[in-house]
């Protein structure tokens, strides 16, 4: 009969094997995982810049780092490539009230790296992290579900809750018709040449209505 | 003391105090920048560069204070004078070197980048080198006098051993963030959840040894036991920082079994200290104090390390709780109570004795450094726990954007700062009744220093 001390011993030594053998999986898997064909060079270089500016003690990425600013895991899939460039050429422009951003003053090459890391890390497979809002939200209608999805509140403000970086919509079926918020959607720049809203043409068909008769429900 | 050279554990000591005043200091410049928008130090001391500072200075003078009682307990347990007291200093210069340069590097935008880790290559050689002078003197010390090592010592070799080991693995860039993150976690869950955890149940262990009068094996053994089964537990248990980055999902089921198992070593810790501490109350001289803060850190160990974090361990809450106030409220409250904590009742325990101050048992000053400094933390980690909760729900349940959530905090962000200043009068009054333990005191105004004792059988 083993000791309970010989026990101890090899039940960790097992333990340690185990979590090798997974590393050695895990490390497998990754590539798949992160797409790892798509780190290109400027990918590369904008993690470089990431973490040159030590981004990383305000943001979290991936859930992890500085509590002060937002995650920015999945910033690329919901503010889009021209709201991300136009920020971090002047962040304070774009939220001119509230907690700052220091404007790094970075070249145009600069930006589009730290953009297409961006991009890239939106694309890593989190296992569904971070989970979609629910709650209080699925008692919502099928559009103002639809809005918290798609962060349309981050810029937008309903009833004093949103950001103030677009226009408040509270009102926004009085302004405006349901075909103009369906053509909004599909091509912000289509009303507004120099608009930094992201296009939300890739949303199923189904969401775009109940979002564009939401919107026009509010008077 | 019984061999001169472990004086040198008093030059890490009031080191690290100087650091962990230092960490207090930017902590609070951090907090104060949740509570105002306006922020008059962006330009010069924006967030991210205090909060890099404060968390840095936290590894700093948490290992300069367990380096510096490691030197202090094996030359007392090996029976021998430190190998080199010049290496000792040595290592000491070079680290603060590394320390001082990092921090000033930060605020000229010299980083790595990585959140604890952003010393730039070149200063984190320079630790590493520091860190081998170490073991090259420990490890000297412990086998040149052909005395076997005892039970404690050879656990916290083990442990300075994987410390260094582990760091390694957080000094190459790697292109794909999800793999520097694995290997990133080797070094910050690995280091607090295992090599650090040998180094404190070792040192506890000889703590208690030497405190409580209880023989050496038993206390031994349930060291033993408790090392075993923070590794069994805390290796695999790596695993609950890989539900999100891009690892395989097999890792919600390993990581959440192992991690859910991890406050039970702890809770163990918890009962065999206070168990010992009882028995001390037989002795007739009792370091009082230093025996409070070590107590005091078991149980705030296994509250904020354990039920903190087994409150957010299983994956169903880790993906509402991940990344926000929550960890902030977990990750301060276990810091504190199983490494800070330990790292100052360790310099009760020591400082007295190095000083010629061998009947200490605690002055007013250094009693109400202990109660307002617990008190404050608590107010800062329910502080930040309750925001935490408030954030989950607006942000992540009803979807709320980031800003707009932050916004609604203020008020326990306001109570955190508060709580900070006050946490930070604590800290003065600590190193002022620390500073004062740290004196020698000339030949004549000292106590006979006390017998050995040992527990009266029951």
């Amino acid at each position: 009969m083993p000791s309970t001390r010989t026990i101890l011993w090899a039940a960790t030594l097992l333990s340690a094997l185990a979590f090798l053998g997974m590393t050695v999986d895990s490390l497998r898997k990754l590539g798949a995982r992160t797409h790892e064909e798509r780190l290109s060079a400027e990918v590369i270089e904008g993690k470089r810049l990431w973490q040159h500016y030590d981004c990383n003690d305000c943001h979290t990425i991936l859930g992890i780092g500085g509590y002060y600013a937002p995650d920015v895991t999945k910033s690329y899939a919901i503010r889009g490539d021209a709201w991300l460039r136009q920020f971090l050429k002047e962040p304070a422009k774009m939220y001119p009230a509230g907690r700052q951003m220091p404007n790094f003053h970075l070249a145009d090459e600069q930006v589009g790296s730290l953009v297409a890391y961006l991009e890239w890390v939106s694309e890593v497979d989190t296992n569904g992290w971070p989970p979609a809002p629910e709650g209080v939200a699925r008692a919502e209608s099928g559009g103002a579900k639809v809005f918290l999805a798609q962060h349309c509140n981050t810029c937008h403000s309903i009833q004093g809750s949103g950001g103030t970086l677009a226009p408040d919509l509270s009102h926004e079926g009085s302004r405006q018709t349901k075909e103009w918020i369906l053509a909004q959607l599909n091509d912000p720049r289509s009303h507004k040449p120099d608009s930094i809203m992201p296009s939300f043409k890739q949303l199923p068909e189904a969401a775009k209505q109940e979002l564009a008769d939401y919107l026009a429900g509010l008077k | 003391m019984r061999y001169k050279s472990q004086i040198v554990a008093r030059e890490y000591f009031l080191a690290a105090l100087l650091l962990f005043f230092l960490q207090v200091v930017f902590g609070i410049l951090s907090s104060v920048k949740y509570v105002w928008d306006t922020d008059p130090l962006l330009a010069i001391l924006p967030f991210n560069v205090a909060r890099a500072i404060h968390i840095n200075l936290l590894v700093f003078w948490l290992l300069l204070a367990l380096m510096g009682a490691t030197y202090y307990m094996v030359a007392e347990e090996i029976e021998t004078e430190i190998y080199s007291v010049k290496l000792a200093r040595l290592q000491l210069g070079i680290l603060l070197a590394s320390g001082v340069a990092a921090i000033v590097g930060y605020l000229f935008q010299w980083s790595f980048g990585l959140p604890f880790l952003e010393q730039p290559t070149v200063i984190k050689l320079a630790i590493v080198v520091g860190v081998l002078v170490f073991l090259a003197n420990v490890g000297l010390t412990m086998f040149t006098n052909h005395q076997t090592l005892t039970r404690t010592t050879a656990t916290l070799l083990g442990g300075m051993v994987m410390l260094a080991v582990m760091f390694l693995f957080g000094i190459p860039f790697m292109s794909n963030l999800s793999t520097q993150y694995y290997f990133w976690w080797w070094v910050i869950h690995l280091w607090v959840e295992g090599a650090w955890e040998l180094i404190a149940a070792s040192l506890v262990g000889w703590a208690l040894i030497k405190l409580t009068g209880v023989p050496r094996q038993r206390i031994e053994g349930w060291v033993f036991a408790e090392v075993c089964l923070v590794l069994l537990t805390g290796i695999i248990g790596t695993g609950h920082h890989y539900y999100w980055i891009g690892t395989p999902h097999y890792w919600l089921w390993w990581g959440a079994i192992f991690s859910a198992a991890e406050p039970i070593p702890i809770m163990m810790m918890l009962v065999d200290t206070v168990r010992h501490m009882l028995k001390a109350r037989r002795l007739a001289t009792v370091n009082t104090l230093g025996l409070a803060w070590l107590g005091a850190s078991a149980f705030v160990h296994f509250m904020g390390a354990g039920v903190w974090g087994f409150g957010q361990t299983l994956p169903q809450i880790n993906r509402w709780t991940h990344g926000t106030q929550i960890t902030a409220s977990h990750g301060h409250f276990a810091f504190w109570g199983a490494y800070g904590m330990l790292a100052i009742a360790l310099m009760y325990i020591i400082l007295p004795e190095i000083g010629g101050h061998p009947t200490e048992k605690g002055t007013k000053l250094g009693f109400a450094s202990f109660v307002t400094l617990n008190f404050s933390m608590i107010f800062l980690v329910m502080s930040l726990l309750i925001a935490g909760i408030v954030q989950v729900y607006l942000q992540r349940i009803m979807g709320m954007d980031f800003l707009e959530v932050q916004n609604q905090l203020r008020l326990w962000f306001e109570v955190r700062l508060v709580s900070g200043c006050i946490f930070l009068i604590g800290t003065v009054l600590l190193l002022w009744d620390l500073f004062r333990l740290a004196r020698t005191l000339p030949a004549g105004e000292r106590a006979p220093e006390p017998q050995p004792e040992t527990v009266p059988a029951a």
